[in-house]
């Protein structure tokens, strides 16, 4: 080694260039297993071995530090933090800004999670919001549909019996009619009646002292007119307040009728609501309900899928 | 094997807080590649080193579970973090924190593993000390080996159960200092 010292040192560092290249393009490529292997014959070419294997060492180190941190932080383990220590000026420097931008993703991350928890609070506030409402519709439309076919049976029953006393109400009306009819005829007999002892009154005077008897009797025959008619006027007068009566009833009656007729009409409106129409696409308000609840607890567990 | 042969002097050995301890394996973990640090604090000449198995430097006070873990984790294709006690061949001893990582070609194809190794903190590793005692005690109680893995597998089990972390939350406890 003494003896000729340059030549050895040169040949040597020759083999180190040549290994030194060749490592260097290995790494240059992204090949960062490559080392410098053992050069022996020269303190120079050792240490430039050892500087260059040096710098892999320190990329290589920070290349498996950045990849593992960034996959750690994107996994949510954020614990795992970057190793600076070891790795020196803008090695460090990268590495430092690296474990800000994961602290940053870190509280991202809680931020994101608090959310996500305020969210699923939500969502259960609002199923259990829904559930209460939709039972509470659900109850609230049965009792309402039952409620208003009750009414509409009511009605119906309602308006028979109004009918049936429009009916009642107009029979009577013609059984006065008949009343004054009769009377009529009575109060034609009678002016007969009163005639006749008229007559009589006159034949009997005419006839003398024989005819007297005869006279009280015709006289007592005219009293009986005059009293029957005096009594058919009364019926008459009667007859007439009954039927100003029974027009009034019958007017009040078909009011009545009327109103009930129009109040089915709208119970029918509510029934349908409730119960749902006779077409396919007229949905009741209990099955708006059930649509409303289904609806919404699809849209919670998509809520809560997220 | 080495452990056997070297017999650990109670010297303590450190290194410089910017140094990084590198060895690069093949799949088996025998050693491709050392740098200049590794050596020096080894205690070990390149010759040496090159073409060992890493048990090379094991010392006999490492619980024999934290290399299952790390063998198991390495298998998963995972990087492991663990403290290690290392033996220098003239008998020093010398904490380290190891970062172990696998390497792949552009393929996927597993190349070997790769470990950096950091200067832990002195309460970093009071911290783990203790936690090292409970597993070697247990690990002791028995007298073949695969027995004293799974024993000293139930212990470290046991232990992140009762604190509810996992191997990687505890490690990183103790590296920030946060050990409980
Ligand atoms: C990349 C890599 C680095 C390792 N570094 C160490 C180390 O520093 N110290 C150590 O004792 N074991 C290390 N090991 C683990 C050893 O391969 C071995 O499993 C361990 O020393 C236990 O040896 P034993 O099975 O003979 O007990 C490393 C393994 C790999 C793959």
């Amino acid at each position: 080694m003494k003896a000729r010292p340059e030549t050895v040192d040169a040949a040597a560092l020759d083999e180190a260039v040549r290994l030194v290249t060749e490592v260097c393009e290995r790494a240059c490529n992204g090949d960062l297993e490559a080392r410098v292997p053992v050069i022996s014959g020269s303190e120079r070419a050792a240490r430039i071995r050892i500087a260059i294997n040096g710098l892999l060492d320190h990329v290589d180190a920070f290349v498996r530090e950045s990849g593992a941190a960034s996959a750690a932080a994107a996994e949510g383990r954020f614990h795992r933090r970057f190793l600076t220590q070891g790795l020196d000026g803008a090695y460090r420097a990268a590495a430092e800004q690296i474990t800000h931008s994961n602290q940053v993703m870190s509280r991202t991350a809680a931020q994101f999670a608090d959310a996500a928890r305020a969210r699923q609070a939500l969502a259960d506030e609002l199923e259990s919001a829904v559930l209460t409402v939709s039972e509470q519709v659900a109850t609230a439309a049965t009792e309402m549909g039952r409620s208003a076919n009750g009414l509409a049976d009511f009605a119906r029953v309602a308006v028979a019996d109004a009918e049936r006393g429009l009916g009642t109400v107009s029979s009577l009306r013609t059984s006065s009619d008949e009343i004054r009819h009769a009377v009529d005829l009575i109060n034609q007999v009678a002016a007969q009646t009163r005639l006749l002892a008229l007559n009589a009154t006159i034949e009997a005077a005419r006839a003398g002292s024989a005819g007297r008897g005869f006279g009280v009797v015709a006289n007592e025959v005219k009293n009986l007119a005059n009293e029957t008619s005096a009594s058919s006027e009364e019926i008459m007068s009667q007859v007439n307040t009954v039927q100003q009566s029974a027009a009034d009833a019958i007017g009040v009656l078909e009011a009545v009728t009327n109103r009930i007729r129009e109040m089915s009409v709208l119970v029918e409106g509510i029934a349908q609501a409730v119960d749902g129409g006779h077409q396919i696409e007229d949905v009741g308000l209990s099955q708006l309900a059930e649509v409303l609840r289904a609806e919404v607890s699809r849209f919670v567990s998509t809520i809560r899928a997220s | 094997m080495r452990a056997t042969e070297v017999r650990p002097s109670g010297i303590e050995r450190t290194f410089g807080e910017n140094e990084l301890i590198v060895s690069k394996t093949d799949p088996r973990g025998v050693i491709t590649y050392a740098n200049d640090v590794f050596l020096r604090i080894s205690a070990l000449s390149e010759d040496q080193a090159l073409g060992s198995p890493h048990n090379i430097i094991r010392h006999p006070d490492m619980p024999r579970a934290v290399f299952k873990l790390l063998w198991d984790t390495l298998e998963q294709r995972k990087e492991i973090f663990a403290y290690v006690l290392n033996l220098a061949s003239d008998g020093a001893h010398y904490w380290v924190y190891a970062h172990v990582t696998p390497s792949f070609d552009r393929s996927g194809r597993l190349l070997g593993y790769h470990s950096n190794r950091r200067r832990p903190s002195q309460p970093a590793v009071a911290a783990i000390r203790e936690v090292y005692a409970r597993l070697l005690d247990e690990e002791r109680r028995q007298s073949r080996t695969p027995d004293a893995v799974a024993a000293g597998m139930a212990a470290l089990e046991r232990m992140l159960a009762e604190r509810g972390r996992t191997y990687d939350e505890l490690v990183w406890d103790v590296t920030d200092g946060g050990a409980r």
